[in-house]
């Protein structure tokens, strides 16, 4: 383990936390929330400062194995979670820290389940600040740093793979660096197009740039109470475009951005994402026809709760926890699809489930013809055996680590459907549930446990399970620690 | 020295592919690797920041992908000489500015190669087996040296000698063989344990140095002679392992009058290399064998070059030689990447054929990123990779050019070797002056050079 490279590339993490804290200042400095800005000023100096110490030289040793790559990804999230609550208990919006936490690490991991009964009262400062963690958390905050921070060395992927979502990273360029910068050209340009609709559309500037950050990060933090209810059909339906197009394999809009159009479309998780979308939508607005009694609006709000929930946001511009029960399922089940890989969405990925339905079908095949020797493909090219097994291993480790969580969720007595989703909807980065963590109501009734059992699920969602396991698996750091005390002793 | 990569295409992840990604990598260049094997494109991509790509470096739909119309170079060293040029041929379909170069190995091809070039379009066809054998004659021919690399077509050479604990340089100082002995070379490096020195006048030299010079052939001859040194070529060597690079070896050494002997397993490839070299002697045996070694008479022959296919059986065979001959030893080593245990095993002269390939490869490159004003010839990289030894061809006036040297502002860790002058070599001093049409040489131990004026400050 090269624990120095940790160190280093944490305190990087560091400053750039500490620099985007210059955003919310900016709000709070417009809207003269001078005590609240002096707090973010402070948090944001020392975060600096701390950053700069601790990565003050490039280790002699800058490489990243895979494990080094998971545990630093793991470490950096947490520390980013711990740091970025501190203004929110400072400010005393959010005095308790578990709560704190809890909020902020739904932030990062684009989640947006909150534990505010009332987020209207929240300052600017913090309002934005909030919404903005959703925008960091969306790419990823490590790839922003390979995009900025000039590292050398090969083994930089490692970081970009810990923290990536989906089964397998590609790059759009020969070099990281390049890749990363791409990557978060096309977020950044996809951000400010949606800020700019927005505000034509008639929404304040402020919402717009809170609604646009926790769109593209497919974050879900409202700055109503009632999160998008009482917008107006237009902007509603702005948001639901931006959520479908933010949940997008970002290969895609490279692919676009380089005149391959047509290689673009043929991208089969991208053309399968889009198939259960109007599927789906087409379902639930028959479904909840009679509820509104006119296509117009059944099919405005069905189609937002699918890509809300589909891409992993969790906005809401309707109570779907009164929708009909085949709408509930869908959308439960819309829950564990998730977006694509590649984009700022969570979930277990639409290409997962692609992958997994193929060799599903193989495997029927196998029993049919014993001796038929086929391989899995995906756009084309085939998928090879040990991608095909990683994906199960994924769903496996899903499982249990869904199944405990539920276990220990439902100590607090609650009733399944909202233990259910709870844990659903944070493993998946959802935010809103159905019952009492439904589109109205939070999380702020569960207890500290709960919470905290939700917090990793939150943190093992967004990183794809496996950074979180490593870094909290002793046996990574065994045979190194044990060699480093050993050489100390002697 | 910031300007943007070139974007290369490389096909074939081998050891050549992957040695050359790195390398080309590491001096700021876009790689994107083709190769059929999912697994050896994964290996690379785990410790190299380049693009892989599965597929087939000869079908069309795969070069595409890569994005071959944007693409400044085209490498193709996979395994099979036909699909190098196959490879070659069709990117230069695809885009007729694209530079092509093809590894093509089989000495069945040898005397085609100008033609393949100019029929074909590649713009450079590369043997490192061919450079492997050549490098080993070389250090056949003068038996003293550890490594010998050459420039300006031959007229100058780069030799680095070990000096004998006892030997007559023992403490004297650089200046000292300047005034006693010759003046007509330059120091560029010495070796000392792990440490690497650039020595300036007042260097002191100790025994079991390893030293680094550039002059003529005659002044290095007459150095070595003056300093104690037997500079006689070898009359026989002993040759383990038929392969192609043996072949190109034997070639070279019968031409030259050197007594060839050839140790090969497979009785089919004896056969071939009889009829191939028929002044050469061809046995057929385990070269792993110690008594037949010895009735092949290892014990008396002046020089002994393992070129088998397995690196830790060359390693073997080189540290049996030593130990039960006096003969001058040359190990070949392909894949293994343990360079300081080698270094510490003291096998004398190794041989990299996949550095070989790749200094060529980038020398290659570097000129073709230079502006016009100069080009980069020849590269070499020395003192284990801390160094780089590069042979300008000065095409333009520029800002050198025209100048003495001692007005000239330049960077600390270059020195200027030598001035090949219409021909002629020479060792610079501060009045000496730098002119068009001239080949400069020079060692830096600052990475990336890729033309003339990158000396200055």
């Amino acid at each position: 383990m090269n624990y120095k490279m940790h160190l280093f590339v944490t305190g990087k993490v560091m400053i750039i936390l500490g620099s985007l804290m210059a955003i919310p200042i900016v709000t709070g400095l417009f809207y003269q929330e001078a005590d609240k800005v002096f707090i973010y000023i402070v948090t944001a100096l020392v975060t600096i400062l701390l950053g700069i110490l601790m990565s003050i030289k490039l280790p002699v040793n800058s490489k990243i194995f895979l494990k080094d790559g998971c545990v630093i990804t793991a470490l950096s999230w947490v520390v980013m979670s711990v740091v970025g609550c501190i203004p929110f208990m400072l400010t005393g919006e959010i005095p308790n820290f578990t709560n704190a936490l809890f909020e902020t690490v739904s932030g990062f991991t684009t989640t947006g389940a909150s534990i505010l009964t009332e987020v209207e009262s929240m300052s600017h400062t913090s309002l934005i600040w909030r919404s903005l963690t959703h925008w960091i958390g969306g790419m990823g905050v490590l790839v922003f740093l390979l995009a900025v921070v000039p590292m050398t060395g090969g083994t930089n992927m490692n970081l970009m793979k810990a923290e990536s979502p989906g089964p397998s990273v590609g790059k759009l360029v020969p070099k990281v660096r390049a890749t990363a910068k791409a990557l978060y050209l096309i977020y950044l340009a996809l951000t400010v197009i949606e800020i700019i609709v927005l505000i034509c559309c008639g929404m304040p500037v402020f919402d717009s740039f809170c609604s646009a950050f926790g769109t593209a990060g497919t974050g879900g933090f409202g700055i109503k109470n009632d999160s998008f209810m009482s917008y107006s059909s237009l902007i509603q339906w702005v948001v639901t475009f931006f959520m479908i197009l933010f949940g997008v394999n970002f290969n895609f809009y490279y692919l676009i951005v380089t005149k391959q159009i047509v290689k673009g479309f043929k991208m089969e998780e991208v053309r399968a994402y889009i198939l259960i979308i109007l599927g789906s939508v087409a379902v639930i607005t028959v479904n909840i026809f009679s509820l509104y009694g006119n296509v117009k609006d059944a099919l405005k709000h069905s189609a937002f709760q699918v890509a809300t929930v589909i891409t992993t946001t969790g906005f809401s511009s309707a109570d779907f926890d009164t929708w009909p029960t085949l709408t509930k399922c869908i959308l439960v089940m819309l829950m564990f699809v998730g977006a694509c890989a590649g984009s700022t969405g969570g979930g277990i990925k639409v290409s997962r489930l692609i992958i997994k339905l193929k060799s599903f079908a193989k495997e029927i095949d196998s029993y049919i013809h014993p001796n038929n020797i086929k391989t899995i493909k995906m756009d084309g090219k085939p998928v090879d055996d040990g991608m095909v097994r990683s994906v199960s291993a994924y769903y496996f480790v899903f499982l249990v680590i869904f199944t405990v969580s539920l276990l220990i969720v439902s100590i607090e007595g609650h009733d399944l459907v909202t233990s259910f989703t709870a844990v659903a909807a944070t493993i998946n980065n959802i935010g809103p549930g159905l019952a009492l963590v439904g589109p109205t109501a939070n999380y702020s009734f569960m207890t500290g446990l709960s919470k905290w059992v939700l917090i990793f699920d939150m943190l093992a969602g967004r990183l794809e399970l496996f950074p979180m396991l490593i870094f909290l698996y002793p046996g990574t750091y065994k045979k190194s620690l044990r060699s480093k005390i050993s050489k100390l002793v002697r | 020295m910031n300007r943007s990569g070139l974007t290369i295409i490389i096909v074939g992840a081998g050891k050549v592919g992957c040695t050359l990604a790195v390398r080309l990598t590491d001096e700021g260049h876009n790689i994107i690797m083709i190769d059929k094997s999912e697994d050896r494109l994964n290996d690379l991509q785990k410790n190299t920041d380049c693009m892989i790509l599965h597929g087939s470096g000869s079908s069309h739909e795969t070069l595409e992908e890569a994005g071959i119309a944007d693409t400044d170079l085209f490498i193709a060293v996979t395994d099979s000489d036909e699909l190098n040029l196959l490879c070659c041929t069709i990117a230069k379909q695809f885009n007729s500015n694209i530079a092509t170069i093809a590894r093509v190995r089989d000495p069945d091809y040898g005397n085609e190669i100008p033609y393949l070039r100019s029929r074909l379009a590649i713009d450079m066809i590369i043997n490192p087996e061919f450079e492997a054998a050549a490098c080993a004659a070389r250090l056949l021919f003068l038996p003293a040296a550890i490594s010998i690399n050459t420039f300006a077509h031959g007229s100058a050479e780069l030799v680095r000698i070990r000096l004998p604990e006892d030997n007559m340089l023992d403490g004297k100082d650089i200046a000292y063989i300047g005034k006693n002995i010759t003046n007509n070379m330059v120091f560029v490096g010495v070796e000392r344990g792990e440490e690497v020195f650039i020595p300036n006048g007042s260097f002191v030299l100790k025994g079991g140095d390893v030293i680094s010079f550039v002059s003529s052939r005659k002044v290095c001859l007459g150095f070595l002679k003056a300093i104690g040194y037997n500079t006689k070529s070898v009359r026989d060597t002993l040759i383990i392992g038929g392969g192609k690079s043996a072949f190109y070896l034997a070639d070279q050494l019968i031409k030259s009058g050197i007594s060839v002997k050839i140790i090969e397993k497979d009785p089919k490839r004896c056969e071939y290399l009889s009829t191939m070299l028929p002044k050469a002697t061809i046995l057929n045996g385990d070269g792993i064998d110690s008594n037949f070694l010895e009735e092949a008479g290892i014990e008396d022959t002046d020089s002994f070059v393992a070129l088998t296919g397995i690196d830790e059986e060359n390693i073997m065979l080189t540290l049996h030689a030593r130990n039960v001959s006096n003969a001058k030893v040359v190990t070949k080593i392909n894949r293994i990447t343990f360079t300081q245990v080698i270094n510490s095993l003291n096998l004398g002269s190794v041989i990299y054929p996949k550095y070989i390939t790749a200094e060529t490869i980038i020398s290659y490159v570097r000129a073709r990123q230079a502006s016009i004003g100069s080009n980069v010839e020849v590269m070499y990289l020395l003192l284990d990779g801390n160094a780089e030894a590069i042979e300008f061809k000065v095409k333009e006036e520029s800002s050198v050019t025209g100048v003495p040297l001692k007005d000239l502002n330049i960077k600390n860790n270059v020195i200027i070797s030598f001035i090949s002058h219409n021909g002629k070599l020479i060792i610079p001093t501060g009045n000496d002056v730098i002119s068009v049409g001239d080949n400069v040489m020079i060692v830096t131990t600052q990475k990336g050079f890729t033309e003339l004026q990158d000396i200055m400050r």
